[in-house]
């Protein structure tokens, strides 16, 4: 019990205190910063075997919770995977930075519907990672009833049986279409005239998960729900019962796009690693782990027919449509939405 | 030794049913506790990838986690961060616990206060204030940032253990080691250092598992390549029930027994 | 040797290098605990901007918000569920600490450990296990349609039932813990002393043992009520994300609807409410000898 028991051990803590941050700033780096159910771990090992760059991989599960790590924690990361109209507000305050096209040779391959959009016409900033929908996914074993828009879905019949997406914005945009409003315009008018009606919808359902909706849909503790095309495709590939149907009022399209941000210090390997995903047998690879819509036509050209068959992933028809950047109104949102939630 | 153990006295009678019934509620308390940790075990073992439907016995969830690379490198970084905060915590919260013991001097009552408010403190709103206090300062996150968040609210429940243990020795034990001619610091080393072994102990496996299994603050604090088990299993749990995490923690589990057997045996020796 | 009671020692004054010593627990306490806290209250003063940056400055209008009776009904409603759970936890955590404090001195050392291993697993995992249990086509409801099949199924999962389960299960342990301290301490003197003067069993345990075991019961509660308050992960899990409670509310305003100084306006709110309750418990506290 000298005072040497205490020295000793204190001092190993203070180097080891010292050591670890050098040491996870060494050469070969990259820090990536995605969503979590969308880069399949071989990709990442895959790239790190080619290049010998080691890849950090930290996950999100909402486009705000990465603006306010990202914001916060300054500069630590290399990649994000931010939704097309994040990727347009981080734009404009000037959070990414301008990519070096010429070092992304596999720019060629993606499908020109999903580059030149509204948040980043000239592509400077982002590339798109991968595309989807919003939509209804129907159990057809427990729902015989035809389901064709939300007011289907949220239907006094489907009580306690309905899943969707813990997204504020999302909920009310669905609102929206159904009231035939547009579906960027959210101010306070647009608020008062969709809080009756999610009001009600908000009554009707049991689980409110972003993360995995799939998992109660796949217990059986839920019939139905409105939930990422992803989530629905992996439904479909276990079992065709899972339907996927897009609104007829109007569904979200969403493009998530890569983008280096402003900060990132590892920015040649922020390149290698997007070059890397153009690739056709990369992006299949996506592909096969999570089915969403693929912006890469060479990939496409890849996938199975099963693959292509599936409607999740690549819907016929419906009322696509983007978000738009809404700037305060978000907290607008969450206000509302947290108001009719707890008043149950 | 301690003084006789408390025993209500009842009536014969009603005296064997309470005792029966102590007994029995104390064991359905135990199942209780042990219900989730029983299925977790036997789904580990279950072929099945998804649902809960019982699809016969496979050891191959435990040969994935030998694939799991993040997994194992996040359970590598709980234990540099966890190992890291106990030591901290130790030091911190021994050191504290003697000087407010032992010395008066302006403020004591706050610092004590202060020291109690990471304790009550909700663990959310410590770790956004870490955060937002490491955004202002510019510094980014990482190990260190964790580390002093796991410190900061693992040090009062050392200092707390150690405090409790001081206030129950006997001062003239100190006395005597100054008597014999120590200085204030040789009294600490040599006498009162050894007598609260105990305390340091329990404190510090107390710092260590607050540490091992903690999410909240850590979520604030780290960054992907300081990512602790914990937060790592966060997400992968977050896109459903993953068999591999119950091999995980069906393997921690059996860890833990092993130690908690192993301990109990050298403390048998001991006596 | 029985440690006894101490009377507590004013203590002497500091010399140099007990200042020395000092100055690392000071440091630490002023840079993480006091500054951050600091900070808390002055985010809450600030604006959120367009892009949900902190516009610093003076304004009162996040705790004008606090007022809402939106979040006024999430308060008392958070506080409810944490009452409940400790109250639960109480019932159900005090047969059990003070059974084990009887027992044999090895048997209590290994029921004690037997209490605590399962949280030395992934608090997660276990939570995830519950849902295995609770859910619609899981193991609960698999027993109830084997032993009562009118009753089946029960939809006991995403409910409020299955989050105050969850959140009992999680913190039983902290008020085993320390009631079983007090109890162990409990000098069996007494109550045979209280037993000769014909006190019968059902009074000796109200005005003997519980006050006497007062300290481990307060300390158990507070272990237990304040991180249920705040608790959201099993909310969220257990309960379907369904019913917000103030811990969700704070979350949502730091990750999804990116308004800080709102979020920090409520954490200061809570952080009132604990200060104010630790008061109370503090002051309710017997002094003297028997502390701790």
């Amino acid at each position: 019990m000298k005072f040497h028991n205490l020295i000793l051990p204190g001092r190993l803590a203070a180097l080891l205190l010292a050591l670890l941050p050098v040491a996870s700033r060494g050469a070969g780096q990259l820090n990536l910063f995605g969503w979590s159910e969308y880069v399949p771990q071989p990709v990442l090992e895959g790239f790190t075997r080619e290049t010998g760059i080691k890849v950090n991989f930290e996950t999100y599960s909402s486009n705000e919770e990465m603006l306010a790590k990202l914001v916060a924690g300054g500069g630590r990361y290399d990649l994000v995977q931010p939704s097309d109209y994040t990727a347009e507000a981080m734009i404009r305050r000037k959070l990414l930075q301008p990519l070096d096209r010429a070092r992304l040779t596999g720019l060629g391959n993606l499908a020109p519907e999903f580059t030149g959009r509204a948040h980043d016409p000239e592509g400077r900033y982002t590339v798109p990672y991968m595309s989807g929908s919003v939509g209804i996914v129907v159990n057809t074993e427990k729902v015989k009833t035809p389901v064709r828009g939300y007011r289907d879905v949220f239907q006094a019949a489907h009580r306690d049986r309905i899943v969707v997406v813990n997204d504020s914005r999302e909920l009310v945009s669905w609102a929206l279409y159904a009231l035939g409003q547009p579906v960027n315009t959210v101010d306070a008018a647009s608020l008062a005239r969709v809080r009756p009606l999610l009001a009600d919808w908000i009554k009707l359902v049991k689980v409110f998960d972003s993360d995995s909706p799939k998992t109660a849909l796949l217990n059986g503790d839920v019939d139905l729900g409105v939930v990422w095309s992803g989530e629905a495709a992996l439904l479909w590939r276990e079992n065709r019962k899972f339907q996927y149907i897009l609104p007829a009022e109007g569904a979200h399209q969403f493009v998530d796009v890569l983008a280096i941000p402003a900060g990132a210090r590892n920015v040649a390997e922020a390149h290698r690693f997007i070059d890397y995903i153009l690739r056709p047998e990369v992006s299949r690879q996506i592909s096969a782990a999570f089915p969403y819509t693929n912006p890469n036509v060479a990939a496409r050209r890849l996938l199975t027919p099963d693959e292509l068959a599936n409607p999740a992933s690549y819907p016929s028809g419906g009322k696509l449509e983007s978000f738009r950047d809404i700037g305060r109104a978000a907290a607008d949102i969450d206000r509302l939405v947290t108001d009719l939630k707890s008043a149950k | 030794m301690a003084a006789p153990p408390p025993t209500l006295r009842f009536p014969a009678a009603g005296a064997r049913l309470l005792q029966a019934g102590l007994r029995g509620w104390t064991g359905l308390v135990l199942l209780f506790l042990y219900l989730p940790v029983l299925v977790l075990v036997v789904y580990s073992f279950n072929s099945a990838r998804l649902g809960v439907a019982w699809e016969g016995f496979s050891g191959r969830w435990y040969g994935e986690l030998l694939h799991q690379t993040p997994l194992q490198r996040a359970a590598l970084n709980s234990l540099i961060v966890a190992t890291a905060t106990t030591i901290l915590s130790v030091v911190l919260g021994t050191l504290g616990a003697w000087l407010l013991h032992r010395y008066r001097f302006p403020g004591r009552d706050l610092i004590e206060s202060l020291v109690n408010l990471p304790m009550v403190m909700p663990e959310i709103l410590l770790g956004i204030s870490l955060l937002v206090l490491f955004a202002l300062a510019g510094v980014g996150l990482g190990f260190t940032t964790v580390i002093i968040g796991h410190v900061t609210f693992s040090f009062p429940f050392v200092l707390v253990a150690v405090r409790a243990r001081l206030q129950g020795l006997d001062p003239a034990l100190e006395e005597a080691a100054r008597d014999l001619g120590a200085t204030p610091w040789g009294a600490f080393r040599h006498v009162i250092l050894p007598a609260l072994r105990p305390a340091i102990l329990a404190g510090g496996l107390m710092a260590f598992l607050l540490s091992w299994d903690e999410l909240i603050v850590t979520y604030f604090t780290a960054s992907a390549a300081s990512a602790t088990l914990p937060l790592k299993v966060f997400g992968m749990a977050k896109v459903g029930l993953n068999p591999v995490l119950n091999a995980l923690s069906a393997l921690f589990l059996l860890v833990t027994l092993a130690g908690v057997a192993f301990s109990a045996s050298l403390r048998r020796g001991a006596r | 040797m029985t440690p006894a009671p101490v009377a507590r020692d004013p203590g002497a004054r500091p010399g140099t290098l007990a200042w020395l010593l000092l100055a690392p627990l000071l440091a630490w306490l002023a840079l993480f605990v006091v500054v951050p806290a600091l900070l808390l209250l002055g985010c809450s003063l600030g604006e959120r901007d367009e892009f949900g940056q902190v516009l610093w400055g003076f304004s009162l209008e996040n705790y004008a918000r606090l007022l809402d009776p939106v979040y006024l009904r999430i308060f008392l409603r958070s506080l409810g569920f944490a009452a409940l759970t400790t109250g639960l936890c109480l019932l159900i955590g005090y047969p059990v600490a003070y059974q084990i404090a009887r027992a044999a001195p090895r048997v209590r050392e290994l029921l004690l450990l037997l209490v605590m291993v399962p949280f030395w697993t992934s608090f997660l995992v276990r939570t995830y296990a519950w849902m295995a249990i609770l859910r619609e086509e899981g193991l609960l409801n698999a027993l109830v349609a084997w032993l009562q099949p009118a009753w089946a199924p029960l939809g006991l999962l995403y409910t409020p039932a299955a989050v105050v389960t969850g959140l009992v299960y999680s913190y039983l342990p902290f008020l085993i813990l320390p009631v079983y301290a007090s109890v162990e301490k409990l000098d069996g003197a007494l109550i045979e002393a209280a037993h000769d003067l014909g006190a019968g069993p059902w009074r000796v345990f109200p005005a003997v043992i519980l006050p006497l075991t007062l300290p481990g019961i307060a300390a158990g509660v507070t272990l237990v009520f304040v991180p249920a308050v705040a608790m959201f992960a099993v909310t969220d899990l257990l309960g379907g994300a369904r019913v917000p409670l103030i811990g969700n509310v704070i979350q949502n305003q730091f990750l999804q609807a990116r308004d800080w100084p709102f979020g920090a306006a409520l954490g200061v709110a809570l952080l009132g409410l604990f200060l104010v309750s630790q008061l109370v418990l503090r002051a309710l506290r017997p002094r003297g000898a028997l502390r701790g």
